[in-house]
């Protein structure tokens, strides 16, 4: 009723939150994005186009765009940019062969304009494979340390077993709501 | 009807466009909004403060942040219109995507219910609009492929090829002698992955662990092991193995191969193929995907669940794959369903966790193929008489 009332009916409204899940082919995005909603992810084939899917945590309503990550595709990616809040960039780590290639395709993203304000949430995903590199290896093959333009954080997990999915979406969350939903 | 290309932006939601659509409409203007909004509020409350406070030193500053905020108002106003008018919403062209596929494809086969009758020339004419406007149909789903979601996609494809072979029926009842050439593709009826309603609260990654982790899974306590790569490099002309304690549920980089003969007799939690030239590589069940890039003239088998297959050219594979084989950049690609077996297999098949009734060998996505209509040239079936047999000389 009162201006109070409509206030906080705005910011409720508002506590949704578009993230956007890149990365290599291969890389575990559609994984990712299924463990963290708790489905069967024994089923999953390599994304022709994208999948979305909206959930709810910590009382965020989440908007998750899972783009493919084929060469073919990756020209569509500029397609999803828009109001992005939070980029999800997935690594194979234990695909050292196409770290450089990994690398190239994030710093190509992050001098994206319509991605400038996005929070970024780098996940060293397979680390159950005895292969892996760690994240602080890969931490320095991507050259992370130099990303200045925006907030990040690398996390390694994996998909197949869930180990820290939620840590790193955590950490995203917390960044991007000090960001968009206090006050100024 | 003119049918045009979708723009350069689409999209879709697995459950429901409709949610999406609005939700997105908020989301996009949500940082010009939440500006405008919240600065008319407190302009609002600002302004009242205001008169309570008129002698108060602070009216000026208060002045001044009021006509910010408007200004900041106007600005999010001029910005919106000109979004509008740049940029289309996503979810608007999925809906005018649907829109449009099903209105033509209810004209064409109310087209197609016309085309029988005694005037022969007439019926030909018929069914000549009918073909042409299907394949601008096709056309039009084609240019739609990457914003449209795979549950969309596979929709229309199924529909498309529904009509398609009504068409090729009406014709060869129209025309009974002429034998007609092309059939339709019996490929892409696998059902979409249906995506349950999200689960609202709490999502813990963790949960279901055990649903997919089959016994004797990696543990914590060997991912702490030297990280050391299992696999084969720099090779030629030898027989190489691996056996089921080498393997280990662990991944497998065989590279710079040629003329080699690889068995690996375990379960790999994925196996990567790089640079290989006229090898035969056999392995046990995969858990996740194979990744092949730059292999030609060999001869590939194993089962897994995703096999992802790049820059190879004239190669076998002899698959069992529970989800989906893919191939982008290759050219004579050949399939068999897989029929390699070693004494220890059925034990390695239950580590992977992969289900053996499963295999969606014969079902292949071209990344460089979305033609659905016509199998891409790119890779074909090994026909049954010329498959191999025997794996052991
Ligand atoms: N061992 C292991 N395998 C994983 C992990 N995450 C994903 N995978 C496997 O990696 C393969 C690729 O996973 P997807 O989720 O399809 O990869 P993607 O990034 O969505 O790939 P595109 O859709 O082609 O862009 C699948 O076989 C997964 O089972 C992980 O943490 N560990
Ligand atoms: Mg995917």
């Amino acid at each position: 009723m009162g201006l109070l009332t409509i206030l906080k009916k705005l910011k409720q409204k508002e506590r949704e939150m578009r993230l956007l899940i890149l990365g290599l082919d291969n890389a575990g995005k559609t994984t990712i994005l299924k463990k963290f909603n708790g489905e069967d992810v024994s089923t999953i084939s390599p994304t022709l186009g994208f999948n979305i899917k909206t959930l709810e945590h910590r009382g965020f309503k989440l908007n998750f765009w899972d783009v493919g990550g084929q060469k073919s595709l990756r020209s569509y990616w500029r397609n999803y940019f828009e109001s992005t809040d939070g980029l999800l960039w997935v690594v194979d780590s234990a695909d050292r062969l196409r770290l450089q290639d990994c690398g190239q395709e994030l710093s190509k993203l992050l001098k994206e304009e319509r991605l400038a304000g996005a929070t970024l949430l780098i996940f060293a995903n397979k680390q159950d494979l005895p292969g892996a590199l760690t994240k602080e290896a890969i931490q320095e093959a991507l050259a992370l340390d130099e990303i200045k333009s925006h907030h990040w954080c690398i996390v390694s997990c994996s998909a197949v077993t869930g180990e820290n999915l939620l840590t790193g979406v955590d950490w995203m969350l917390d960044d991007i709501a000090a960001r968009i939903f206090t006050a100024d | 009807m003119i049918i045009k290309a979708s723009a350069a932006v689409g999209g879709g939601v697995e459950r429901s466009p409709r949610v999406s659509l609005t939700q997105k409409k908020k989301k996009r203007s949500c940082h010009f909004r939440k500006q405008s909004h919240f600065s008319n509020m407190e302009t609002a409350t600002e302004a009242s403060q205001e008169n309570k406070f008129a002698t108060d030193s602070d009216g000026a500053k208060i002045q001044e942040r009021i006509q910010k905020r408007n200004q900041e108002r106007i600005d999010g106003v001029e910005r919106r219109k000109e979004e509008k008018e740049t940029r289309s919403v996503p979810e608007e062209n999925t809906e005018y995507f649907s829109r449009t596929f099903q209105a033509e494809l209810a004209c064409i086969e109310e087209l197609l219910s016309h085309c029988s009758g005694e005037d022969r020339a007439e019926v030909v004419r018929k069914l000549e609009e009918t073909t042409t406007k299907t394949a601008q149909l096709q056309k039009f789903v084609n240019d739609s492929v990457m914003f449209l979601t795979q549950y969309e996609l596979r929709r229309s494809q199924a529909a498309l090829q529904k009509l398609q072979s009504s068409i090729t029926e009406a014709r060869d009842k129209a025309m009974p002698k002429k034998k007609f050439a092309f059939r339709a593709r019996t490929q892409d009826t696998a059902p979409p992955v249906a995506a349950p309603p999200a689960q609202s609260g709490e999502v813990d990654g963790g949960g279901g662990a055990s649903e997919k982790s089959p016994p004797g899974a990696a543990t914590p306590a060997q991912s702490e092991e030297a990280p050391e790569q299992c696999g084969f490099s720099n090779r030629e002309g030898e027989l190489l193995t691996k056996t089921a304690e080498e393997i280990r549920q662990g991944d497998v980089l065989l590279s710079h191969l040629s003329n080699c003969r690889v068995r690996l007799f375990g379960s790999p939690s994925t196996l990567h193929l790089k640079h290989i030239d006229s090898c035969e590589i056999l392995c046990g069940p995969v858990s996740t995907s194979v990744f092949v890039d730059h292999c030609k003239n060999s001869t590939l088998a194993f089962p897994c669940q995703q096999l992802r297959t790049h820059h190879t050219t004239d190669t076998q594979v002899y698959l069992h794959v529970t989800c989906r084989a893919i191939i982008e950049d290759c050219q004579g690609v050949s399939l068999a369903p897989f029929s390699w077996s070693y004494p220890t297999m059925d034990a390695d098949y239950a580590v992977s966790g992969l289900d053996r009734d499963r295999n969606n060998w014969s079902q292949v996505d071209d990344f460089n193929w979305l033609a659905f209509r016509t199998p891409s040239p790119n890779w074909s079936v090994i026909p049954e008489a010329d498959r191999k047999t025997s794996w052991d000389d």
